[in-house]
């Protein structure tokens, strides 16, 4: 009893600031987490117009995408990318995974019958400027255009304008280039699966 | 004793001209030197950095001189960096909704703030000592001081590094930039020589 008494004494004003501190950060991320929300959208749409150029719209794929990122199930949030209402010319996805330095955050887009990777960019990065910070570069980007959606593979050299499976890393930033070529293949064969799985695509045979 | 208004005001310009010149805390004190190397590529960030500073000293300065009679000793330092904490988490979340890109250059650095010596520095030599007018007051001319402190290095850093000042050009077009300005030797080197000149420029005077 007097331990519980002497500890309340001590410490009443670090309980109750630090309930009266949380709450005020709960207040202002209520408040604000839609805008944020919304940031991040708008600039996911941002970067997918661009790989997707024509496109008018983005919707929302309503059905849930579950895929298995570095042994955990994860939501993913698909669109899928109209030039006029009910035509597809592609899908577009945000994929993440652990980088050399800390987790990279891509939005990738594919094509309409998501047989070929049209590219991809980064939306959230901590690689070493200069170094893994390449990935942002077109030419390490161009790589993927055109490339299939299945297992790509990260290669040390080889041509880097062939439109295949074949991704060649960037000098001195092997491990942010195979992270890269990891989020993007194993996120893209998923996403592709599910949405067969759930009829908004080809299962390619019916081609 | 009571201190008259004549004394207040003494202490108040003193205060004032310690956080602005004085004690600035990056030439004077050499406080806070990781945002002082690593935002001040550009003044824009740097603008930026030394306004989220301004607040979270504002707020936790303000904070902990309305607590100070309530402080345990052993527990101050806690009770710091909680209050830091969150005014730092606040400071996040607003740069987030309203200034998304800005956020994102600064990156882990906001959040860094937290662990700003500045900001603890003054908690435990101000704001747990005096009361609300001086702190305030601290808060604000230690903020001032670092911001345009940090907006002195970044502008010769982004002059020199790009030949623009707040993203408009103001080099000749024949300007070669240095590339080395923009990366961690020119934050280094400009640092070095800034703190030089002023030693040197104090120095003279005494």
């Amino acid at each position: 009893m007097f331990r519980l008494k002497h500890f309340l004494e001590q410490s009443w004003l670090l309980i109750v600031s630090s309930f009266l501190f949380g709450l005020l950060i709960a207040v202002t991320n209520a408040a604000l987490s839609p805008r944020i929300e919304q940031n991040r959208i708008n600039k996911l749409n941002d970067r997918a117009r661009a790989l997707l150029p024509g496109v008018e719209r983005f919707m929302p794929v309503e059905a849930e995408i579950v895929i298995k990122s570095g042994g955990r199930a994860e939501r993913i949030d698909v669109y899928k990318a109209e030039s006029k209402p009910g035509e597809c010319v592609g899908w577009t996805f945000s994929a993440s995974g652990p980088g050399f330095i800390d987790k990279i955050e891509l939005v990738v887009a594919v094509d309409g019958n998501f047989e070929k990777l049209a590219g991809f960019d980064v939306l959230a990065s901590s690689e070493t400027a200069r170094v893994g910070d390449q990935i942002k570069e077109p030419f390490f980007r161009e790589q993927f255009v055109g490339a299939p959606v299945g297992d790509l593979i990260a290669v040390r050299s080889g041509d880097t304008s062939a439109k295949d499976e074949k991704i060649v890393t960037i000098s001195g930033a092997t491990i942010t280039s195979e992270a890269v070529v990891e989020i993007i293949s194993s996120s893209a064969k998923q996403i592709k699966k599910e949405l067969q799985k759930k009829g908004l695509i080809g299962d390619g045979e019916n081609r | 004793m009571a201190k008259t208004g004549k004394d207040k005001a003494g202490i108040y310009r003193q205060t004032l001209l310690d956080g602005l010149w004085r004690e600035n805390p990056v030439f004077r004190l050499l406080l806070g030197m990781c945002p002082t190397l690593a935002v001040t590529a550009a003044v824009r960030p740097a603008l930026t950095m030394g306004a989220c500073v301004i607040f979270v000293l504002l707020c936790s300065n303000i904070v902990i001189t309305l607590m100070r009679d309530l402080l345990k000793p052993h527990l101050r330092i806690l009770m710091f960096t909680l209050t830091i904490a969150t005014f730092v988490t606040i400071a996040d979340l607003f740069l987030k909704a309203f200034q998304p890109e800005m956020s994102e250059k600064l990156g882990p650095y906001v959040p860094l703030i937290i662990v700003n010596c500045i900001i603890i520095c003054r908690a435990e030599v101000c704001a747990s000592k005096n009361a609300i007018a001086v702190s305030v007051i601290d808060a604000l001319a230690m903020g001032v001081g670092f911001t345009v402190t940090l907006c002195v290095l970044a502008a010769v850093r982004e002059l020199l590094g790009s030949g623009t000042i707040l993203d408009a050009r103001v080099m000749p077009r024949a300007f070669v930039p240095w590339a080395a300005m923009g990366m961690p030797v020119g934050a280094f080197l400009t640092l070095g020589l800034l703190l030089g000149m002023v030693n040197y420029l104090t120095g003279r005077k005494a």
